[in-house]
């Protein structure tokens, strides 16, 4: 290995170096944060994501492949690695007053989510099996700790500790796919994985590995039958982190679900039945299961879960159409279930909780410019045009329609037209019931900061989707 | 360059919503909203002005690439078959704002805002000429009108809200894939006119056909995916059933005229017998339930059932006289029906109550109200010298040519019209007052007349000198029977 190879590979993964190193120092910096000072640790964080995103920016250019065939930073991982930082950033921004409200203003709490995005990126970045572990069993490891943040709390505690058993579970089943495939390919490079299978018919014991890799990554993205976490870590974690887990770890389980499956092994066989059949249920289980919450923070758990379950949709398509569907919903899904917690964070002040649907009621009345982002969000998250949440959707249909998937298309709306039904919903509780109590939100310049960005994303894309469709359509990989 | 007068057009209510938002007062809104609407009525009849009725192709057309990747198109356009429908609704837009000046007294601003929403969103329906523009805005409307009925409606509304936005929306999603299918199938592009003008396979023309029909029918509607009619217009505030029966409806009629019947011509004269069935049935099973009503909306919005009917009868009649008669016939169906709801709205804010069974005598109390009611009740039932005179009439006999049972049908239902409507007029507004010992009912006012004048000029235009109106739909019409059927098609 010569110094200018060294070099190449160092600039490759700057980002990624930088943000862990960025960390570090956080780590100490805490120690002599004092109280009342936690806003500079807010502002540390964010300086550190946003000098990360700059260099990825920069070093976009070309396809910069590093560490033996272990990573890559290609246009597919700069795209995932930008929705990977706008989760970041506005996280932080919604922390600064909730943590404050919940006493976790701790700096572990900024220095967690920073390693969390660090094994994103990694994730992004990972063309090998091995690569693709590590940047997966940081980012859970960290949101495991996230999840428990609450320490009082019986709810957090519960959750966090179901997430870690479930999650190991699931890692330990993805890993012993990993051993499966390089038993049986001598390799775990995805690229020469692929070349050691194409030709020839598929081993009974290669589509076992298959099963359990998928099985693994399934359970990152919450798609069904690994779901059942999904709504108890939700509800139990500090919103921050949920709002933060339903965008940023699900797009990184995306981007390996994209990786692997889109790979001559798997595009190859029949895989995409089960796949599809996961979409299908997935969707299903979701929109289903939301129609009787009555907590806000589950009824947008099982949301994600029926959201995931149509981002598979396009996952089933593939093709370029079909991975450049499922990048762009997951960016515009970012902006609005972003935008959405950001209000049930704002909803937690004081004693009060904001947790269930009826403490929405009269929402309209007392705080109207809330309401009107609030009924923004809903229908983007149910798919009415002019939002983006429309555009996310229709191009998983077209992609699916290409491919000639026009079942699975009637399949897909007609689902989608069930979980229209919670999201208007919530538009009714807030709109056309009378108020119980009046609202103190936390309104903070930061939250505001937020809630402008995600609204702004929320319609901007909505209406003039052009640009963003083509950063997509050019990000998908090899291109 | 030449004035965008359609984007203007379109724009217009756009714009006026949010100045709206910026303005303090309940009554500068008001004044606001009406004051757009009129400009956009304004913009419309100039647009009619210089409308030529020669030819059958685009007129005003713009364009402007949207999403190019996609070949999505920012394209608008109005030939013979949509012309009128952006002048009925503009004009609906200003009588509507005049309906809820003082019936909508809380959240004036909102309510405002979503009323000039939805008229810019239907103006962007009628003039559309790429389809993904059209499903956006197509959709988009669901969110001003579920909010108008849910927020401003009855004590049900919130029912009534959910049962139109569900309909809707499951109908619209077909629709959608139908949408994406037609992208596919013509060749990669969401030009209207470019997708008409392609020759698809039966096999793929009959399932779009269905996929479209049930969005349609649903917005229509037609018997049996009515059901949410009648909850919405009872539960909508006085502007909403306006919309509703005047505009909204249209749109699934249009939605025939503009893509199944171009598109999918041989689809549509294979299944025709099978609409006109349909209609037959709505026309029907309209009026008859019109019969059995109490509750005067629920009355209009049943007849409204029935008088859709016919539109789709004379739509798959196919024929020159069956398709000319539709059209025309929507546009009196818009402004008729608009002025029933508003007759209703009117008696409402004075007696709050709707019950047929509470009125009587009328006449006596309110004398110039009950005359106009007279004059859209007449036009409602078809009597010759009233506009509806002229559609039913061409309607009838496009089709009769096209199959004389459901022709017979469609007589039995103008006959069942002429029962229940003048059963209503007799009952409130002859015989005993009743309420009037009870309320004090004021005649009509200044700001009322003027919301009901316009209409009323144009029952009796149409009923008497139809000929302009014509005009503007038939070289459309001629040229629609020929992508139709590949000739000029018969009387």
């Amino acid at each position: 290995m010569s110094a200018a190879e060294l070099l190449r590979w160092v600039l490759a993964s700057l980002p990624e170096i930088l943000v862990i190193t960025g960390a570090c120092a956080l780590l100490i910096l805490g120690q002599f944060v004092r109280r009342g000072q936690e806003h500079v640790l807010v502002w540390a964080s964010v300086a550190v994501v946003l000098v990360a995103a700059l260099a990825t920016v920069l070093l976009a250019a070309e396809v910069r492949p590093a560490y033996t065939g272990m990573f890559v930073a290609d246009r597919f991982a700069v795209f995932f690695k930008m929705v990977f930082y706008l989760a970041t950033v506005l996280t932080f921004l919604l922390s600064r007053k909730y943590a404050d409200i919940e006493g976790i203003a701790i700096s572990e709490y900024y220095v967690l989510l920073l390693f969390a995005l660090t094994g994103m990126m990694i994730m992004a970045s990972a063309v090998d099996l091995l690569s693709i572990y590590v940047g997966l069993e940081l980012m859970a490891l960290s949101t495991y700790v996230l999840t428990g943040f609450l320490r009082r709390e019986r709810r957090s505690n519960e959750a966090a500790l179901k997430y870690v058993i479930l999650g190991a579970v699931s890692t330990a089943i993805f890993l012993y796919g990993v051993s499966l495939v390089y038993g049986l390919t001598g390799t775990t490079a995805l690229a020469g994985v692929a070349a050691a299978v194409t030709g020839k018919p598929l081993d009974p014991a290669l589509l076992l590995a298959v099963v359990f890799i998928v099985a693994g990554l399934v359970f990152k993205i919450g798609a069904v039958p690994f779901h059942m976490w999904v709504p108890d870590v939700y509800e139990g974690a500090p919103t921050t982190i949920t709002a933060f887990m339903s965008v940023g770890p699900k797009a990184a389980g995306f981007a390996i679900i994209l990786r692997v499956f889109l790979n001559p092994l798997i595009a190859g066989s029949d895989a995409w039945v089960i796949v599809a059949a996961i979409a299908v249920v997935t969707m299903a289980l979701g929109s289903f299961v939301a129609l009787v919450q009555d907590n806000f923070k589950r009824l947008l758990a099982y949301s994600s879960i029926a959201h995931a379950g149509f981002a598979v949709f396009g996952v089933v398509a593939g093709g370029a159409d079909g991975i450049a569907s499922v990048m762009l919903y997951l960016l515009i899904y970012a902006f609005m279930n972003l935008g959405i917690f950001s209000i049930v964070i704002m909803m937690r002040s004081g004693d009060f909780l904001g947790e269930t649907i009826e403490d929405y009621a009269g929402l309209s009345k007392w705080h109207p410019g809330l309401a009107l982002l609030m009924l923004l969000y809903l229908f983007s998250l149910a798919g009415i045009p002019p939002t983006a949440g429309f555009f996310a959707k229709f191009y998983v249909l077209v992609a699916l329609v290409e491919r000639g998937f026009v079942a699975l298309a009637v399949i897909a709306v007609l689902l989608s037209a069930v979980a229209a039904y919670f999201y208007i919903r919530v538009v009714m509780v807030i709109y056309m019931r009378e108020p119980t109590r009046t609202f103190e939100p936390a309104l903070t310049p930061a939250v505001r900061t937020t809630l402008a960005v995600t609204a702004a994303g929320t319609i901007g894309i909505g209406l003039f989707p052009a640009w963003f469709l083509r950063l997509a359509q050019t990000s998908v990989f090899g291109g | 360059m030449e004035l965008p007068l359609l984007s203007l057009i379109v724009l217009t209510p756009a714009a006026g919503a949010a100045i709206l938002a910026l303005l303090p007062s309940d009554d500068a809104v008001r004044r606001v909203a009406l004051g757009v609407t009129l400009i956009d009525l304004a913009l419309s009849i100039v647009m009619l002005a210089n409308f030529d009725t020669t030819t059958h192709a685009m007129q005003f057309t713009e364009i402007r690439p949207w999403v190019p990747s996609l070949g999505i198109n920012y394209a608008l356009g109005v030939d013979g078959i949509s012309a009128l429908f952006v002048f009925l609704t503009a004009l609906l837009g200003s009588v509507s704002v005049l309906a809820s000046w003082v019936a909508i007294d809380r959240k004036v601003k909102e309510f405002m805002i979503n009323l000039l929403a939805m008229q810019a969103l239907m103006l962007g329906v009628f003039s559309a000429l790429d389809l993904f523009l059209f499903y956006v805005l197509w959709e988009a409307m669901l969110i001003p009108m579920y909010l108008i009925i849910g927020i401003w409606g009855g004590e049900g509304r919130v029912y009534a809200a959910f049962k139109f936005f569900l309909y809707t929306l499951a109908g619209s999603l077909l629709f959608l894939i139908g949408v994406i299918v037609l992208y596919f199938e013509g060749g990669e592009t969401f030009d209207i006119l470019a997708l008409t003008a392609r020759d698809l396979p039966f096999g793929v023309q009959s399932w779009l056909f269905f996929a479209f029909l049930i969005a349609f029918a649903v917005k229509v509607p037609m018997v049996p995916v009515h059901t949410w009619l009648p909850d919405a217009h009872v539960q909508a505030p006085t502007a909403g059933s306006i919309i509703l029966a005047g505009v909204l409806l249209k749109m699934g009629a249009y939605g025939f005229l503009r893509f199944s019947l171009p598109m999918l011509p041989e689809a549509s004269v294979y299944y025709s017998t099978l609409m006109l069935a349909l209609s037959a049935l709505a026309i029907v099973y309209g009026g008859l339930l019109a019969l059995a009503q109490d509750d005067l909306k629920k009355l209009v919005a049943y007849s409204s059932i029935s008088h859709m009917g016919f539109v789709t009868l004379g739509i798959f009649s196919l024929n020159l006289h069956g398709l000319e008669g539709s059209i025309l016939q929507m546009f009196n169906h818009g402004v008729t029906t608009g002025a029933l709801f508003l007759f209703v709205g009117l008696i409402y804010e004075r007696t709050h109550t709707r019950s047929i069974a509470a009125y009587g005598g009328l006449m006596k109390a309110a004398p110039i109200y009950t005359a106009f009611l007279a004059l859209f009740t007449l036009s409602s039932m078809a009597l010759p010298g009233t506009n509806s005179f002229i559609g039913e009439l061409l309607v009838l006999s496009g089709g009769f040519a096209a199959n004389p049972a459901f022709g017979a049908a469609a007589v039995l239902g103008a006959v069942l019209s002429a029962a229940y409507l003048l059963g209503m007029y007799g009952k409130v507004a002859l015989g005993q007052a009743s309420v009037g010992d009870r309320y004090a009912i004021h005649d009509v006012n200044a700001r009322e007349m003027v919301a009901i004048l316009p209409l009323a000029v144009f029952v009796l235009w149409v009923g008497l000198y139809p000929k302009p109106f014509l005009e503007i739909i038939d070289v459309s019409v001629k040229h629609l029977l020929v992508q139709v059927h590949g000739t000029g098609g018969g009387p």
